[in-house]
């Protein structure tokens, strides 16, 4: 009896031992050991947001994709006839797949990426009957005593076995070409099927359109979910859509106009910028030469970057309107202002001259700006007092990035008030010696558009944070007063004669049955050690001029066809402001053109 | 110990013992009423025991095969529905590429002759007037895109062979087999292996010659 009972305690005892091991020493890793048993953790991928313009049209579109792999020690034996089957069914290259499916001490490899999620499945069980049917012939073969055909059927069994399928989101660019700079492009996921962003708003806004995964984990039995089995759910969270100011047809068209224009010009690069006057929405930003973003490994890798952002340049003439519209603002002159201009201008280190011969002309200030004079410019700028011009022009924007959510922007370049000397002063006046980029200048310009407010540009609609920790958009777009409505009036005034054929600076600018106004610019391009003889020609202007609904700014770099910015900027302005008219549907307004007289 | 104690004790369980007396004789009057026996049939209730366990157990079963029907069922329909969305996607892309401004605007341009129009007229429906110039049509816009450039390796120089007459037929089943069998291949190679097939057999060829 008592016998009995020692037996009982020693045996309890070691129940006793063996449950302090289980629960108090290394609990949680035979709760793991018991969880992984029969349960199966399923990835739930979050979908990566998509890019959009401002109607909701797809510049960027996810979809669900698969990678197919194989498994090479299971494949080897049998890689002639699955390399077929797979080159068959999905394109790849037989030479190359036999090559991956024999690879040696290798248990995964690539046969093919990205592949539609329809087509992969679809692949894939096909590959499974095969390897069914193959294990069929095997047993039969068995019965039949044949045991080198039932080997034969279990390798090809096994070869088909060999492959499966892993997440591989796949990224499409529907429009292609069509605002590629600013979309970017992701590169081939990384092996874990997560996004690599190579460029543009895709690695801008990674974070804001990645979204994260979630993941399953469930008890399965033979393929299925075990209904009364454990099974947690972590949600994947999408990522949030992108949507930009940019309006898909109308940059499609810009990209169109700013090809041909370079093209017919022979120019190394263009840039053209659409905004909506009000709101300082870019509705287009073409870069030329740009690229497919559906095939960017084809091109350049520097036609990858928007060049609008990136490249500073002098802009030449078509920094009077900002000149001018400051010295009307500070009170020093009017569009009537009469001005003697000699034929050239002798300063302390050299002399200014005019890009057409003439001898003492007597101009207005509007004939000043009509005839892109730079004596008359800087005749008209030593009103300034000091330090006056600079703050104009730090109020326009200038030497300032945008933020307008872009990688890599430019701050251009706006000299220090230490250097800011009256030569320097004399050449920024007319647009040398200060450089900026092309989306600084139209909102410059814009300025005078918007009646003397400056509205900061933006791409990006509602707003949205970068990688960088900034929040961009029209939501946080602010604006400032620069110059009076007064001095933005007059200086539009000034600007519809550019366009006048009767002064021939830029007639091909105009657009039928619109009051246009505009600026030429034709500056020499700074290379290594000075001007390099080459030339930066751009045209900016808005419309309808007494009530702007759209600033369009073309330039082109290094036009070899000797054209200006009238002749080469011109046709290209007219083009997309005729067609930006007619799609926002913006009537004339059907008032008299401006008469201000250019001579006295 | 002195004797009187104990002799007082007994009195009084003298006098205790006759009241218990008393009391037992007054209990002697009671009988026991006889056992009653009630033999209540044991069997249909073990068998609604039974029964209600085997339905139990029977219910659990086929609920639980139930259950298991439907898991089966939500699989394969959670399949389809992946492949039905896959399905939508993949359409969905192909309008996508249909839209393609590009493709609309050559399809305008060479199918329909249609050029961009210079500027808008506006017809007021109210007054019958129309507002704006309008103009000349503009020319047709460029849209041959960008030609990428590629490595030599994967674009070489188109290699010609002028084939004289005689040996035309079997010259011609040359070349067929060789741009057959390089285009076969992939890309890079395949296009390297055609450009150097070509080289060889045009040799070939003039050797012929």
């Amino acid at each position: 009896m008592r016998s009995g009972f020692v037996l009982i305690a020693i045996v309890l005892s070691f129940f006793a031992a063996r449950l302090v091991q289980l629960q108090g020493l290394d609990p949680e890793q035979y709760a793991e050991m018991a969880a992984a048993e029969g349960s199966v953790t399923v990835l739930l991928p979050a979908e990566r947001g998509d890019i959009l313009d401002r109607n909701g049209e797809p510049l960027a579109d996810s979809a669900d994709g698969l990678m197919v792999v194989a498994d090479p020690t299971m494949t080897a034996a049998k890689a002639p006839e699955v390399a077929k089957f797979l080159a068959g069914r999905l394109g790849v290259d037989y030479f190359r797949t036999l090559e991956r499916l024999r690879v040696e001490d290798s248990r995964f490899q690539y046969i093919a990426r990205q592949v539609p999620a329809r087509i992969a499945n679809e692949v894939l069980s096909d590959a499974r009957e095969l390897a069914a049917d193959a294990t069929e012939d095997a047993e039969q073969a068995k019965q039949d005593g044949d045991e080198e055909a039932r080997d034969e059927f279990e390798a090809v069994a096994d070869a088909y076995g060999g492959l499966a399928t892993r997440r591989d989101p796949v990224r499409f660019y529907p429009a292609r070409d069509v605002a590629a700079n600013l979309v970017g492009f992701l590169g081939t996921p990384n092996p874990d099927g997560s996004a690599k962003p190579s460029a543009g708003f895709e690695a801008t806004f990674n974070t804001h359109l990645a979204g994260t995964d979630g993941e399953a984990r469930y008890q399965v039995g033979a393929g299925n979910k075990l209904p009364l089995g454990d099974n947690t759910v972590v949600g994947a969270v999408d990522g949030q859509d992108l949507t930009t100011t940019i309006d898909r047809d109308l940059q499609w068209f810009t990209q169109r106009v700013l090809r041909q224009t370079v093209r017919q010009a022979g120019g190394d690069s263009g840039v053209a910028v659409v905004m909506d006057s009000r709101t300082g929405d870019v509705l287009a930003l073409a870069d030329d030469p740009t690229y497919d973003a559906s095939r960017p490994l084809d091109y350049d890798k520097d036609d990858y970057k928007s060049r609008a952002m990136t490249d500073v340049y002098e802009p030449g003439s078509v920094q009077k309107v900002l000149t001018l519209s400051a010295l009307i603002d500070a009170g020093k002159v009017t569009a009537r202002t009469k001005l003697r201009v000699p034929g050239s201008l002798d300063r302390q280190d050299r002399s200014i001259g005019d890009w057409f011969d003439h001898g003492l002309i007597r101009l207005t200030l509007a004939g000043v700006l009509a005839k892109s004079s730079n004596i008359g410019t800087v005749l008209a700028a030593d009103k300034f007092e000091d330090g006056q011009l600079r703050d104009y022009l730090t109020r326009f924007g200038l030497g300032q990035r945008t933020n307008i959510g872009v990688g890599g922007e430019t701050a251009g370049l706006l000299p220090d008030p230490s250097m800011w000397t009256s030569q320097t002063q004399d050449r920024i006046a007319f647009g040398q010696s200060v450089s900026v980029n092309a989306v600084q200048m139209a909102a410059a310009v814009n300025t005078i558009a918007n009646g003397g407010v400056r509205v900061d540009p933006s791409l990006i609609l509602g707003s949205a944070v970068t990688e960088d920790g900034d929040e961009v958009g029209t939501d946080v777009a602010t604006t400032r007063r620069v110059v009076s409505a007064e001095a933005a009036r007059q200086t539009a005034l000034m600007m519809e004669r550019v366009i006048d054929p009767e002064i021939a600076i830029a007639p091909g600018a105009a657009v039928p049955g619109y009051r246009v106004a505009g600026k030429t610019g034709t500056a020499q391009r700074a290379g290594l050690g000075g001007y390099d003889g080459t030339f930066t020609v751009s045209f900016a202007g808005f419309a309808p001029a007494d009530d702007p609904r759209f600033t369009i700014y073309v330039v082109v770099q290094n036009p070899r066809n000797g054209g200006g910015g009238g002749s080469v900027a011109g046709p290209a302005f007219s083009k997309l402001m005729g067609y930006a008219l007619r799609r926002y549907a913006v009537p004339p307004t059907g008032t008299p053109a401006s008469r201000l007289p250019v001579e006295w | 110990m002195s004797s009187s104690a104990p002799a007082s004790v007994r009195t009084r369980l003298s006098l205790q013992g006759r009241g218990l007396a008393e009391a037992a004789v007054e209990r002697a009057r009671l009988t026991v009423v006889p056992r009653r026996r009630t033999r209540a049939p044991k069997v249909p209730f073990v068998t609604l025991v039974s029964l209600l366990l085997l339905a139990g157990v029977v219910g659990l079963l086929l609920f639980n095969t139930s259950m298991q029907q439907a898991s089966f069922t939500t699989t394969a329909l959670e399949e389809q529905a992946t492949n039905l969305a896959a399905r939508e996607q993949a359409l969905e892309n192909e309008l996508d590429e249909l839209r393609d401004p590009q493709r609309l605007a050559e399809v305008a341009q060479k199918k329909f002759n249609m050029v961009p129009a210079a500027a808008p007229v506006f017809l007021h429906l109210g007054t019958g007037k129309t507002e704006g110039e309008g103009g000349a049509p503009g020319a047709p816009l460029d849209l041959a895109p960008d030609r990428p450039e590629r490595p030599g390796v994967l674009d070489p120089a188109p290699i010609i062979t002028t084939v004289e007459s005689t040996t035309t037929t079997t010259n011609g089943a040359g070349n067929g087999r060789g741009n057959g069998r390089g285009n076969g291949r992939g890309d890079g190679e395949g296009a390297g292996a055609t450009g150097r097939t070509d080289q060889q057999q045009s040799q070939r060829q003039q050797r012929q010659r």
